[in-house]
């Protein structure tokens, strides 16, 4: 037993041991710091049972019997390298201040009693940090999220699945610097282990994912290139296979000009696997209020709004000043129901139309006109709509939407729809899954602690408070903690923590760290992490292996974005989805039929692409027939049918 | 201490609050400072001796003593003291300070037995051990209660003193190198016949030289020493022992950083001399501030002491 000691627990009147603090001495070179975790065993029973506390190192200090550095100054001589050829070295200590983590028993609560102290075995930290209630037995739910290492200790670090995806406690924050931190890393690492480890019984779960930013999430489906021994050791060790996800399906909105999807995963060999993401009419009115600022829209022009909303849209709409009926399905549709009503109001000299003002019926037509431009790609003139799959989400499958091209309010649309509906969906329990962890990057960005009070903001805050009963887990991301809404990262069950900025650390959020954990956390290594979990008693430092898929960068380099097609090549390639055998040449052909209208064209693609016929090109062609007529030049006849050139790597 | 009470109170004798420690009451350090004459054992008279060569490194270990008394209640006039004393070697390996062996502690009640009721000497020696202040003394006690408490201290000392000397002995019978030992050396006979013993003396009440010699000893700069010389005490073994000068006492008192060593006098005793010195000098730093003596005090001792406070019996 004397072997395995470490130190012994000292308390003194200056400084004394609590209930929840206690110091110790060990050898010069023991193998602890901050962040070991240690066992202390008394040899006074109390009721009976010899207590064991558990504690975390937080502090460490080193000092020598000398009472003032100028001691040694004299002792020397003045000359620093002569203390270095002294005999004798001077008494040293190293004494460490640990926080309990846990006491056995739990009752009575007393100060740290005098005993000796040992590193922790790999039962100790179960022990120590609650997991032997979660992680064993017929209610195990653990999820790994790293493995604790220290003197020689190698201890799996579970995080308890009713706190992290509910519905106990709910939700994840990470912070760290940019680049250091490896947030986005770690975030992919714990989908790995949750989608590992997640008990059936507990439902099915999915996760969707914001790409915010490059190409950061766009190759979670490909395996990694470097995976080193040690980081298939800790997969090995923590029950996780080192494999990409296997279920992984992309959105992306079209890039402004229609031709090709605002992403970088475009590249020929994988740009079949990204779905564009549309929307139309419809699904953008319910999230006006997202894109028109406060300014823009008073109360009379939300009247407006909700009058369009619930009387024109999607239904036949009459009215005297108007020429005919209007159904009012896109936006092409609405600009004409608009540009209709304000010709009639002007030819009947009416100032108000249904109590609405004409100066408002302006406003809010210039406002809804200019969506679909600032949004364009993501918001069709034409009300053509690919989505998500809301209903048929698939169990443990990723779905990362790319918003990282998109300009900001279409990412706020984006977020507030996508959100938005997952909470329908699971109120009605008509998602597909019981769970889904959305995962935020920057929310600096979109949930920021001061600044105007954004929907997307309000949305991440009705998450994060009541997103848990619904089994909407947010996993958020950010680089300064302190600037994200109180409310978002104060509803996190769960917090990680990676490289922490020094000014980040010591504003007040981080006050109850001692200043050795903070110094830790702003010299943190990639790959570890601070954890702090309702079990755990304190922050716990651990270590999780890289993700088991390609990163961004090197995903691009390993399959670099396609060059910007041209139309045809761009109908050819969204067609050859359907169909592998169309060839450029018979794109061509039809599209001569359309002249220089690359709006229709898109459109007929588009939809195209949404009915999937078992005929494309037919389908293809027919729907650019029912936009454009005809033109016959000259009286000639049909231009024949080019065929295939021989070099065409499509054909 | 804790011991001395708990006796005391089981044997019914009512204990107030321990006063200051007896070595710390300048009435019982009063003896008056001198001069001896001594007799050249390097050459025919004393003389100043730069030691050759740099300073290095030879001492194994060093040996120390600490004692504390304090009286911790009167009967009558009679001062009962706790005396707890302890000493210990430390041994040098990596140039880490560790103790060799045991270190020795012991504690008791020091009381002059004839001046107390027999049922109460009886009733105390069951529960702690008792040394009587007495016994052996060519004198009776005064009966007055600081002669009573001088006893008591020079008991204390000798109880120091008897597990130094125990440990010296071990030493040379079991140790693998020089030791030096905080104070002289006659006193032990092992010590003083051993070549693997340095005594260094750091408090010079008794000046060893001829009033004539006194300015060469006063006057020595630092890195010299005197010539060997022996000293005169028909109760003490003889030994070799010479000045020298640790650090340089510009204008400060002419005892700063001077300490006397001794040596069993054997062999070349100019070479030997020699070679201890430079042991000595070598062990000048770590310096032992902030112990006020730390001119005359090597590091290892002090080390000693510290280790030996935080054993000693309380």
């Amino acid at each position: 037993m004397t072997a395995s000691v470490l130190g012994r627990v000292v308390a003194t009147e200056r400084r004394p041991n609590t209930p929840h603090e206690f110091h110790f001495w060990t050898a010069l070179d023991a193998p602890v710091g901050v962040g070991t975790i240690v066992r202390v065993e008394s040899t006074r029973p109390v009721n009976g049972v010899l207590p064991s506390v558990y504690g975390v190192v937080t502090e460490g200090f080193g000092y020598t019997d000398l009472q003032t550095p100028l001691h040694d100054v004299l002792g020397a001589d003045g000359v620093p390298g002569s203390s270095a050829s002294a005999p004798t070295e001077r008494t040293e200590i190293r004494l460490y201040t640990a926080a309990v983590l846990r006491q056995v028993p739990e009752e009575p609560l007393q100060p740290v009693p005098i005993g000796t102290v040992h590193l922790a075995t790999e039962a100790d930290v179960q022990a120590a940090l609650r997991m032997d209630t979660y992680v064993q037995g017929s209610d195990a739910r653990g999820i790994p999220v790293g493995a604790y290492r220290s003197g020689g200790t190698d201890a799996a670090v579970h995080l308890d699945a009713d706190f992290l995806l509910g519905p106990e406690a709910a939700h994840l924050a990470i912070s760290g610097v940019s680049g250091l931190a490896t947030k986005t890393s770690a975030v992919q690492w714990l989908l790995a282990s949750i989608f590992t480890h997640l008990p059936a019984r507990k439902g099915k779960v999915a996760a969707v994912c914001f790409n915010v930013k490059g190409p950061d999430l766009c190759f979670i489906d490909r395996p990694a290139t470097r995976l080193d021994p040690a980081d298939r050791a800790l997969y090995d060790a923590l029950g996780v296979p080192a494999e990409p996800f296997a279920q992984v399906r992309y959105f992306a909105p079209w890039h402004a000009r229609g031709t090709h999807l605002a992403t970088l995963r475009t590249h020929d060999a994988l740009a079949d696997s990204v779905t564009p993401l549309t929307w139309g009419l419809r699904e953008t009115l319910q999230y006006a209020e997202v894109l028109l600022s406060r300014e823009d829209i008073d109360a009379k022009a939300d009247a407006l709004i909700d009058f369009i909303k619930e009387r024109v849209v999607d239904q036949r709409f009459e009215d005297k000043l108007l020429e005919g009926a209007h159904e009012v399905r896109a936006f092409a549709d609405l600009e004409r129901w608009f540009r209709e009503l304000l010709q009639g109001m002007e030819a009947a000299n009416q100032e108000q139309w249904r109590t609405h003002h004409i100066a408002t019926i302006r406003k809010v037509r210039n406002r809804l006109g200019n969506i679909s431009t600032r949004c364009k790609g993501l918001v069709t003139d034409d009300g053509t709509v690919s989505d998500l799959p809301f209903g048929a989400f698939e169990d443990r499958a990723v779905y990362v939407v790319d918003v990282a091209q998109l300009e900001e309010d279409a990412q706020d649309l984006v977020f507030a729809r996508i959100i938005s509906q997952l909470r329908e969906h699971l109120e009605k329990r008509a998602l597909g899954v019981e769970q889904v962890v959305v995962f935020v990057d920057e929310l600096n960005k979109y949930a920021p602690s001061d600044g105007a009070d954004t929907y997307v903001r309000q949305m991440l805050l009705d998450i994060a408070e009541r997103g848990r009963y619904l089994g909407l887990v947010l996993f958020g991301a950010q680089q300064f903690r302190s600037q994200v809404h109180r409310r978002v990262v104060g509803n996190s069950g769960t917090q990680l923590f990676g490289r922490m900025d020094a000014d980040e650390l010591a504003t007040p959020g981080y006050q109850t760290l001692a200043p050795a954990t903070k110094a830790r956390l702003a010299t943190l290594e990639k790959g570890q992490l601070m954890v702090r979990h309702p079990h755990f008693g304190q922050p716990i430092f651990v270590r999780f292996p890289r993700p088991a898929v390609l990163t961004g960068r090197e995903g691009v380099e390993q399959f670099p974005p396609a060059e910007v097609p041209t139309l045809e090549m761009a109908v050819t390639k969204t067609l050859r989805r359907l169909d592998a055998s169309i060839t450029v040449g018979q794109v061509q052909d039809i599209l001569a039929l359309a002249g220089d209208d690359e709006e229709a064209i898109l459109r007929a693609r588009n939809v195209t692409l949404l009915k999937r016929p078992d005929n494309v090109l037919a389908f293809f062609s027919k729907q650019l027939r029912k936009r454009v007529a005809p033109e016959v030049v000259g009286g000639r006849g049909p231009a024949p049918l080019r065929a295939p050139a021989t070099d065409d790597e499509y054909g | 201490m804790r011991a001395a009470i708990r006796a005391l109170r089981a044997a019914g004798v009512g204990v107030g609050a321990a006063g200051a420690p007896l070595e710390l009451r300048p009435a019982f350090d009063d003896a008056a400072p001198r001069v001896e004459p001594v007799t050249p054992l390097e050459g025919d008279r004393l003389a100043v001796r730069v030691v050759p060569g740099a300073p290095e490194p030879g001492i194994r270990a060093f040996l120390d003593g600490i004692q504390r008394s304090q009286v911790v209640t009167h009967i009558g006039a009679v001062p009962l003291v706790h005396g707890a004393v302890a000493a210990a070697v430390r041994r040098r390996e990596a140039r880490q300070l560790r103790t060799w062996g045991e270190a020795r502690r012991r504690e008791a009640l020091v009381l002059p037995v004839a001046a107390l009721e027999p049922t109460l000497v009886g009733a105390l020696g069951a529960v702690i051990p008792l040394v009587d202040t007495t016994a052996g003394e060519p004198t009776p006690p005064s009966g007055h209660p600081q002669d009573l408490a001088a006893r008591a201290l020079t008991a204390v000392q000798r109880m120091r003193e008897a597990e130094e000397l125990a440990l010296l002995a071990a030493w040379v019978a079991e140790g693998d190198g020089p030791l030096l030992v905080d104070g002289g050396i006659s006193g032990s006979p092992e010590g003083a016949r051993a070549d693997a013993v340095i005594g260094v003396v750091k408090s010079h009440r008794t000046l060893y030289a001829a009033p004539a010699e006194l300015p060469l000893v006063l006057g020595l700069r630092e890195g010299e020493r005197t010539t060997a010389v022996t000293l005169h005490s028909p109760r003490r073994n003889p030994v070799a022992s010479w000045y020298l000068r640790l650090r340089d006492p510009g204008a400060r008192s002419p005892l700063f950083g001077l300490v006397r060593v001794e040596v069993a006098p054997t062999g070349d005793l100019t070479a030997r001399a020699d070679a201890v010195s430079r042991w000595v000098l070598a062990e000048r730093a770590p310096s032992a501030l902030p112990d006020p003596r730390w001119d005359v005090m090597v590091y290892g001792i002090r080390e000693c002491e510290e280790y030996l406070t935080a054993i000693l019996p309380r």
